[in-house]
């Protein structure tokens, strides 16, 4: 590869830690890769699996799901309920050979600008670093194909 | 009525059976080939609202299903005698019991046996290899999908009346059968249920490609197993392993 590979990356965040979190990099004026579209959710209880299939499915390399610490939900314990789906989801996506590596997990409060900005550009080096998801890819280009009889 | 088993259309197979009548009762038939899980038919719409009792025949597996049901609040014990029978060897036995919690030992024992059960060499082979060898197993079996959906209208815990692969306001999973679309299908199937599957096979049995369905549930009963210590089905109370959580529950990859 010449050229430096960009990956596109996708992270759903908690309105209430990530996202504000996110915000406070931004008005700290911390830089991080450029690579990273935030989608920001009420909660990390209302992250389905289905978003990260459906941001493979759009061509995501890598996935970051985020939220409040144990302890600091907005909501009391959407990401208790949250945690333990992941932890099953994940095991599923490994098991059918979506490497956990590009599908991560955090816990960032509104106060971590720092470990936000942080973890972005260190997620966005290793998913450069892996490369495309082409076996991915390769099944979405399946579905591009004019049908044939 | 009693929901049992009535010969097929070949010697081997033995089809449901729905009878109203004592004088009905010598159509049924129970031999070793009587391996269907037969409690997904207690959900069918309307069969449980006149509220009059049902017998049915079960193996563990069925029992398990019932407390799941039970649980998931689909269905009320107190409507349900159990007809409970086990194949050992292609012997029939007879159980003991005719309430769901009359199983409950039973069940317990059942638990106590399924790391073991659980195992099985293709799996462990699948967990041996690479993501992109894993990958590609699953791509070569799921391209095989016609998206015919007999595996879901087999499984006992498929009960949904609207499932998520027939919304399409947003459409979650690809509609067509080429591979992502199955990908997409089959790995939301495996995960609706993980932690619910009872490993009776109905699944396997009635995809037409052979894809095994069961494997993957297999795996994510040990996960379950392992993470949270849940058995799928121990009791007609036992709470949704993925709509409850334990303020400890292990986290170690979540940065
Ligand atoms: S997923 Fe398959 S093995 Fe599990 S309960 Fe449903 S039909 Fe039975
Ligand atoms: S039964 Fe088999 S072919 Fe049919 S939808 Fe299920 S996995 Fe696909």
């Amino acid at each position: 590869m010449n050229e430096l590979f960009e990956p596109e990356i996708v992270a759903f965040v908690c309105t209430y830690c990530t996202y504000a979190g996110a915000d406070l990099a931004g008005t700290s004026r911390l830089k991080y890769a450029p690579n990273v579209r935030i989608v920001r959710l009420p909660c990390t209880g209302r992250i389905s699996p289905m978003f990260i299939l459906k941001a493979l499915q759009k061509g995501a390399d890598g996935i970051l799901i985020s939220g409040c610490h144990p302890g600091d939900c907005h909501f009391t314990h959407g990401n208790y309920h949250a945690r333990r789906r992941w932890m099953v989801f994940r095991a599923l996506l490994e098991f059918t050979g979506i490497p956990s590596e590009r599908v991560k997990y955090s816990w960032i409060s509104a106060a971590e600008g720092g470990k936000f900005a942080d973890l972005m550009n260190s997620i966005t080096e290793d998913i450069r670093k892996l490369g495309p998801f082409d076996q991915y890819k390769a099944l979405i280009k399946e579905t591009e194909a004019p049908a044939t009889f | 009525m009693v929901i049992g088993y009535k010969p097929g259309t070949t010697a081997d197979r033995r089809r449901p059976h729905f009878i109203r009548t004592p004088e009905e009762a010598d159509q049924l038939v129970l031999d070793s080939a009587c391996i269907t899980n037969l409690s997904g038919y207690l959900v069918s719409e309307g069969l449980l609202s006149d509220e009059k009792a049902v017998a049915i025949f079960l193996k563990p597996d069925g029992i398990r299903s019932i407390n799941i049901l039970a649980a998931e609040a689909q269905l009320n014990i107190d409507q349900i005698l159990i007809l409970g029978f086990d194949i050992n060897d292609n012997q029939v036995t007879a159980l003991e019991g005719e309430k769901v919690e009359e199983f409950a030992t039973l069940i317990e024992s059942i638990k106590e046996q399924a790391p073991d059960a659980l195992k099985n060499p293709l799996l462990e082979k699948i967990e041996g290899m690479t993501p992109k060898e894993r990958f590609t197993f699953w791509q070569k079996e799921f391209s095989r999908c016609i998206k015919c959906y007999a595996c879901r209208q087999a499984c006992p815990m498929c009960y949904c009346r609207r499932c998520i692969v027939d919304c399409n306001q947003p459409q979650w999973v690809n509609t067509s059968s080429h591979t992502l679309g199955n990908f997409e299908w089959n790995i939301v199937r495996a995960f609706h249920l993980s932690g619910r599957c009872v490993g009776c096979g109905n699944c396997d049995r009635a995809c037409p490609v052979n894809i095994p369905l069961r494997l993957i549930n297999a795996k994510m009963a040990q996960e379950v197993l392992g993470s949270f210590d849940h058995f799928a089905g121990m009791s007609h109370t036992q709470e949704p392993v993925l709509a409850s959580f334990k303020k400890d529950d292990s986290e170690t990859f979540i940065l």
